[in-house]
C-alpha cells in the first residue's frame, strides 16, 4: 500500500506512465490518462487508452506485473510503483472526472515551462470508449527524483 | 523498419522527456524518465547513463529496452525497440551528450544533479507509430538543402580566402538565416584558435582567443566533432570556460586577452562545428541565439556540410596562395607620406605591436606586421609575397600546417579596423602590397 502523501501526489498534474513485460521479457508501455487511488492506498486505478497500449494490455494479461512512473515537471518529484498482481477493467464513465482534472493540473504544470497548450491536449485527448482502467496493488515504491536518492525505495 | 529515426530526431531534444521500460530477470518492468536521447544514424541512437540505478542493472543483465518518444512539436508518439551495444566514456559522442546535458540540466533546474557518466549506444530494433492524433509540424525556417545548395555555390565562386570568408558570412546570415557567427582558425602549434571573422556582434572580435577545449568551440575542436546546445548553461560559456582552462592549465601561454571574443552575452542556443579537411582541423564555425532550441538536428547537419564545403575552399586558397605567385605589376617604391609620425611599437618577447600605444596584434600576425614595416621603412618596400615570408627567419612561422593566408587576412583585418592608416591589399596569387599613410617611427621594446 501507499500513504496518503504519496496517493494524494500521484493524483496531481503528474506525467504517468505504465510498462508491462511480455513473455519475452520485452517491456512495452503507454501513457496513463490520470489515476486514482482507492482504498486507503491499497489500489491504484491508471487509466489507458485501449489504442495505444495493445501490447501493454496483452503483457498485464500475460504477467500481471506492472510498474508506473508518476513525475510532477514543475519539480522533477518522481515515484515509481509496482504492483504484481495488476488486472485490465472496464473504464467506469465516472472516472471521467478524474481525467479532466488530470488535464487541467497537468496543463498547469507543463505549459508554463514552454509546451504549447495544444500539443498537451492532443497528446491526452481521448474518446470516452477507448479507455481502459489497470488496476493494481502497490506492492513497492521508489523515489525516482533525479538525484543520489534516485532508485531508493520510498521511506 | 518503417520509421528512420532521421525523420523523428525532433523528439530526441529532451523537451518532452523519454520514458523509459526495462525487464528484469524475474519479468518484473521498471520505468523511468529519460533526460537525453542522442542521434547517432539511422541504425544506432545512445542514451545518458547518470545514476546506477535499476535501469542500468536490467539493461547490463540482458534486458531489451522500450523507449517512448514524444514529439514536443505535434504531440505525436513513438515507441522503440532497442538493443544495448556498449557505453562510451570519452570521445565526441560522449562530449555531444555531456554538453547537451548541461543544457538540459540548466533549463530543468537540475545544474547540480545531471552529470553525465557514460553514453550508452543502442541498436534500433524497430520503431513504432503510436497511435493517436498528432498536430502538423511546424513550418521549418528555411529550406535547409536549398540554402546549403545556394551557400556552397557562393562559396565555390570566390577566387580567395578573404572574398571566401565574406561569402561565408554572408551566406549564413542570407540564405541559412542565422544572425551570430564566428569563424575561428585553428592555430595548431599553440593549441588556441583564433577569430578571423564574425557576424551580427557590436565589436567584430577579430584576433581574439580561445584555447582548445575550452567551451563549446574549444570542445568542438579538440573532438572534431559538432557541438550543439538547446538552452542556457554557464558551464558552457566562453567566460567561465577561458577562465576555467586557464585556472585548471596555469596561465595559457601567450593567450590573446587584450581582444574580447565577440558572442552574445546571453546565448540560450550554441552550435560549434569543425571546419576540416584531409583529416585535419582548419577551424570551427559557430552560431549563436537568444532563443531555446534555435538550432536542431537539422541546423547541424547544414551547417556540417557547409563548414565541410568551406574548409575544403579555405584548403585551397592557403595552397594556391602559397605555391603560386602572379607576376608583380609594380615594383614601385613607396612615395615618401608627410604630416604627423604614426608610432609602431614592438615587443619581441610575444612579438605584440602597438600603434600610437594602442594595442593591435601580437603573435606570428605581429611578428609578420613588424617585417613587412621595418623593410618598408628601411627599404620603402611595399611588396610582399607569401613564399617570402614562409622563409623569413624573422617571423618564424610554426610550421606549413600553418595557415599563414589566414594571418594575412587577420592582420589586414585588425589594421583595417584601427584605421590607422596602415594597409594590407591582396594584389594577385600569393602577392600582397603595404601602403602607409603617414611617416613611421619604429620603436623595439
Amino acid at each position: 500500500m501507499i500513504d496518503s502523501q504519496t496517493a494524494a501526489f500521484i493524483q496531481t498534474g503528474v506525467s504517468i506512465s505504465v510498462a508491462a513485460c511480455g513473455a519475452d521479457r520485452l517491456p512495452s508501455m503507454s501513457r496513463g490518462m490520470g489515476c486514482r487511488a482507492s482504498d486507503n492506498g491499497n489500489e491504484v486505478r491508471v487509466f489507458v487508452k485501449r489504442s495505444q497500449a495493445a501490447e501493454l494490455i496483452e503483457n498485464i494479461r500475460y504477467s500481471a506485473r506492472v510498474a508506473s512512473v508518476f513525475s510532477l515537471p514543475s519539480t522533477n518529484r518522481t515515484i515509481q510503483l509496482k504492483g504484481s498482481d495488476a488486472r485490465m477493467e472496464a473504464f467506469d464513465a465516472a472516472d471521467l472526472a478524474v481525467i479532466e482534472e488530470h488535464i487541467v493540473l497537468f496543463l498547469e504544470q507543463v505549459v508554463p515551462l514552454g509546451i504549447p497548450e495544444g500539443v498537451v491536449r492532443v497528446i491526452l485527448a481521448y474518446t470516452v470508449d477507448d479507455l481502459v482502467t489497470v488496476v493494481y496493488t502497490p506492492s513497492a515504491a521508489f523515489s525516482q527524483t533525479p538525484g543520489p536518492k534516485a532508485g531508493k525505495p520510498l521511506d | 523498419m518503417s520509421i528512420r529515426i532521421e525523420t523523428i530526431r525532433e523528439c530526441l531534444e529532451g523537451v518532452i522527456p523519454g520514458h523509459i521500460a526495462t525487464c528484469d530477470s524475474d519479468g518484473m518492468p521498471n520505468l523511468a524518465y529519460l533526460s537525453q536521447v542522442q542521434f547517432i544514424d539511422n541504425e544506432h541512437v545512445a542514451l545518458s547513463y547518470q545514476f546506477f540505478n535499476c535501469t542500468r542493472q536490467n539493461v547490463l543483465a540482458g534486458s531489451l529496452v522500450r523507449l517512448l518518444l514524444t514529439d514536443h512539436r505535434t504531440g505525436a508518439q513513438y515507441r522503440l525497440r532497442l538493443e544495448y551495444l556498449r557505453t562510451e566514456t570519452a570521445g565526441p559522442l560522449f562530449e555531444q551528450m555531456k554538453a547537451k546535458l548541461a543544457g538540459i540540466a540548466s533549463h530543468t533546474g537540475m545544474s547540480d544533479v545531471f552529470r553525465l557518466l557514460g553514453s550508452d549506444v543502442y541498436r534500433i530494433r524497430d520503431i513504432e507509430h503510436v497511435p493517436g492524433a498528432a498536430l502538423p509540424p511546424p513550418l521549418p525556417p528555411v529550406n535547409y538543402l536549398t540554402a546549403l545548395r545556394r551557400a556552397t555555390q557562393r562559396l565555390s565562386s570566390c577566387s580567395n580566402l578573404e572574398s571566401l570568408l565574406e561569402a561565408a558570412m554572408n551566406s549564413l546570415a542570407e540564405e541559412f538565416g542565422i544572425d551570430h557567427v564566428m569563424l575561428l582558425m585553428h592555430d595548431q602549434a599553440y593549441g588556441r584558435l583564433y577569430t578571423l571573422a564574425s557576424r551580427g556582434y557590436p565589436e567584430s572580435g577579430i584576433g581574439s582567443e580561445i584555447p582548445i577545449g575550452a567551451g563549446v568551440i574549444g570542445i568542438c575542436a579538440r573532438e572534431i566533432s559538432p557541438i550543439r546546445i538547446g538552452f542556457m548553461t554557464s558551464e558552457y560559456s566562453y567566460g567561465r570556460s577561458v577562465r576555467d582552462s586557464i585556472e585548471a592549465e596555469g596561465r595559457v601561454d601567450g593567450l590573446e586577452s587584450a581582444i574580447p571574443l565577440p558572442g552574445l552575452p546571453e546565448a540560450r542556443s550554441q552550435l560549434a562545428v569543425p571546419v576540416a579537411a584531409f583529416g585535419h582541423l582548419l577551424g570551427v564555425l559557430y552560431v549563436e541565439s537568444v532563443d531555446d532550441l534555435h538550432f536542431g538536428y537539422d541546423d547541424e547537419d547544414a551547417l556540417v556540410a557547409f563548414a565541410a564545403q568551406l574548409a575544403l575552399s579555405i584548403y585551397h586558397h592557403q595552397h594556391v596562395a602559397e605555391q603560386t605567385e602572379d607576376v608583380s605589376s609594380s615594383s614601385a617604391e613607396a612615395p615618401a607620406a608627410a604630416g604627423p609620425a604614426l608610432s609602431v611599437r614592438h615587443f619581441a618577447a610575444n612579438d605584440s605591436i602597438f600603434i600610437d600605444d594602442d594595442y593591435l596584434i601580437k603573435g606570428v600576425a605581429g611578428a609578420i606586421l613588424w617585417a613587412l614595416l621595418t623593410d618598408f621603412v628601411e627599404r620603402r618596400r611595399t611588396e610582399f609575397t607569401n613564399k617570402g615570408l614562409r622563409v623569413d627567419s624573422r617571423i618564424r612561422l610554426p610550421g606549413v600546417s600553418d595557415n599563414l593566408e589566414a594571418r594575412l587576412v587577420l592582420l589586414q583585418r585588425r589594421l583595417d579596423e584601427r584605421a590607422a592608416g596602415i594597409r594590407l591589399t591582396r594584389t594577385g596569387r600569393g602577392r600582397f602590397s603595404l601602403t602607409v599613410d603617414h611617416p613611421l617611427q619604429l620603436v623595439s621594446g
